[in-house]
């Protein structure tokens, strides 16, 4: 549904986009994650056929960005939550959907259905009337989900749809986008929120002007971070971190009784690693395998961007 | 260019201008005010018999300047506020062309104002009417110089200060600002009235005609620049 290759963007001398391919299938949940100025923002309004590119290609619901024979079917195919949720202060949330709609050409019965129906899910039916400026910010958030969906977009692009919005606003979206994932909608989601990422998207990519990595959530922690074991202890004594030491040959992390070991496969390892420990006067409550966090992954692989990036400057000057 | 697409943009920024309360009284209260300001200049003055033609004449050219700075107040709000409320994106990303958007707040910046001002014309001049009938012995309005001011000139200065303000808008982040350079727009024709009343031509039909053409062809270079900077990638990328 969506294909990108070596997709660029430049302002000036700065890239926003550099280089990313990547391609969603339809009806995948994909969400880009990465820190601002990353170029997620730049690369959805490239695919939303508001901006250029400079180079590269990309094609979304069998249709060529940058095409103008087919800009406007290719904006007609996709629903946009942007950002900021741009919405008219002084129209009614019905007005709103009704002049969307009509822009998107979708005829007048459809429109009035379709906005009741994308109200009444949205929780914001019986506020139809009231104007835009009388709703709160979780409100608005809504409503400019309902004018994505205003024209049934098979493809939706949704740029940090919970930014700004407390936690209950937050779910009320987040269970949204769930019960979208289930229309079998293909979804480009930004995000900062790792969790909401890790519960709503099938795949994340990680993105820094480049993508980093790509994957599911859990594929991504397993192939970035190394696997390891923490141990419960009824108390961690010098003794025991010395043979924990010993046998792994690696850093342990203690945090009040639990020693965290890396371990290369826990299948092989952890049998030595236990009995060490016992060995040493150890008195082990509990054994478990430490999974990182989607934020420790994230984090992980961003520092380890930016060190290739200062390497790669480096380089350059040396070159130079 | 899809004018289904036209119509309901600017009938969305009609809608949203009406809400204005500002708006509103802008429209009713100044030309119906200087209409009856006017006529009651008239009606009071003493003006001789010789003289009274070409002072209504003066005052209808007067009353176009003054009203002529509505359509850049409009226009102003329209393309400014979209910038100050972020909701141009959302409208950039729907099937319309720039074009199209661009035509449609043009629409709407330009028809209430325009008929604001034919109403206000139409009062003042049915209003002089009424004051002159006994001194002049005849029906000065409605007349040739009157169609040409009103039919002609009004609605090309109109347009020349909604493309004054759509090139004005891309630059400006505050409605304010961008009113009071719009307000500019009138700065042409109070030229050609002070030309006029200072004898450098004389404000006769050829010269109205001339003052149309030039406008005209103002307003084609208005509208092409505004078309040019009016493109989907600049705004999100480069108006501020």
């Amino acid at each position: 549904m969506i294909e990108i290759d070596h997709l660029t963007r430049r302002f000036g001398n700065a890239t926003a986009v550099d280089a990313l391919t990547l391609t969603i299938a339809e009806g995948e949940v994909f969400g880009l994650l990465g820190p601002n100025g990353a170029g997620k923002t730049t690369t959805i309004r490239m695919l939303a056929g508001l901006i250029g590119k400079t180079s590269g290609e990309a094609r979304v619901a069998d249709c060529r960005i940058g095409d103008p024979a087919t800009a406007r079917k290719l904006r007609g195919l996709v629903g946009l939550m942007p950002e900021e949720a741009g919405l008219y202060p002084d129209l009614s949330a019905a007005r709103t959907l009704d002049f969307y709609g009509r822009l998107y050409q979708v005829p007048a019965g459809t429109r009035a259905a379709r906005t009741e129906r994308l109200l009444t899910m949205l929780g914001l039916w019986d506020r139809r009337d009231d104007r835009v400026r009388t709703f709160s910010k979780g409100m608005k958030q809504r409503l400019t989900i309902a004018r994505a969906l205003i024209n049934d977009p098979p493809v939706l692009f949704l740029d940090e749809p919970t930014a700004n919005l407390d936690p209950e606003g937050a779910k009320t979206v987040r269970d949204f986008l769930l019960q979208l994932r289930g229309e079998k909608r293909t979804i480009l989601l930004n995000t900062h929120q790792l969790a909401e990422a890790e519960r709503v998207c099938d795949r994340v990519g990680i993105m820094h002007t480049r993508l980093v990595a790509v994957g599911t959530p859990g594929g991504l922690r397993g192939a970035a971070s190394a696997r390891a074991t923490s141990i419960r202890l009824a108390a961690v004594t010098d003794a025991v971190v010395a043979a924990a030491r010993a046998v792994r040959r690696a850093e342990v992390t203690v945090s009040g009784n639990t020693l965290t070991v890396p371990v290369g496969q826990p299948e092989r390892d952890n049998p030595e690693l236990v009995r060490a420990v016992v060995a040493a006067g150890g008195d082990i409550q509990f054994v478990s395998g430490a999974v990182p966090s989607l934020e420790e992954t994230y984090l992980k692989l961003l520092d380890g961007e930016r060190l290739d990036g200062e390497k790669s400057d480096r380089n350059d000057k040396v070159a130079r | 260019m899809n004018w289904q697409n036209v119509a309901t943009i600017a009938r969305k920024d009609l809608t949203v201008m009406m809400t204005r309360r500002s708006l509103r009284i802008a429209l009713a209260v100044l030309p119906v005010g200087l209409a009856v300001l006017f006529s009651q200049i008239i009606a009071r003055g003493s003006f001789q018999r010789d003289s009274l033609p070409q002072t209504l004449n003066a005052f209808l050219f007067f009353f176009m300047i003054y009203t002529g700075a509505l359509p850049a107040t409009i226009a102003s709000y329209s393309l400014v506020g979209e910038k100050i409320e972020r909701s141009l994106e959302p409208l950039l990303a729907t099937p319309a062309s720039d074009g199209e958007i661009l035509l449609g707040k043009g629409l709407a910046a330009l028809l209430p104002p325009v008929a604001a001002m034919w109403a206000g014309m139409l009062l003042l001049m049915g209003l002089c009417d009424a004051y002159t009938h006994a001194t002049l012995g005849y029906l000065y309005f409605p007349n040739w110089m009157a169609a040409v001011t009103v039919l002609g000139l009004a609605p090309l200065l109109a347009i020349m200060a909604v493309g004054f303000s759509v090139l004005w808008s891309s630059r400006v982040s505050d409605v304010r600002t961008a009113q009071q350079i719009g307000t500019l727009a009138a700065i042409p024709g109070a030229g050609l009235y002070i030309g006029a009343v200072s004898g450098a031509f004389s404000l006769d039909l050829a010269t109205l005609a001339v003052m149309c053409a030039i406008l005209a062809a103002v307003d084609v270079a208005l509208a092409l620049a505004a078309r040019a900077v009016f493109r989907r990638e600049d705004i999100l990328t480069r108006w501020a």
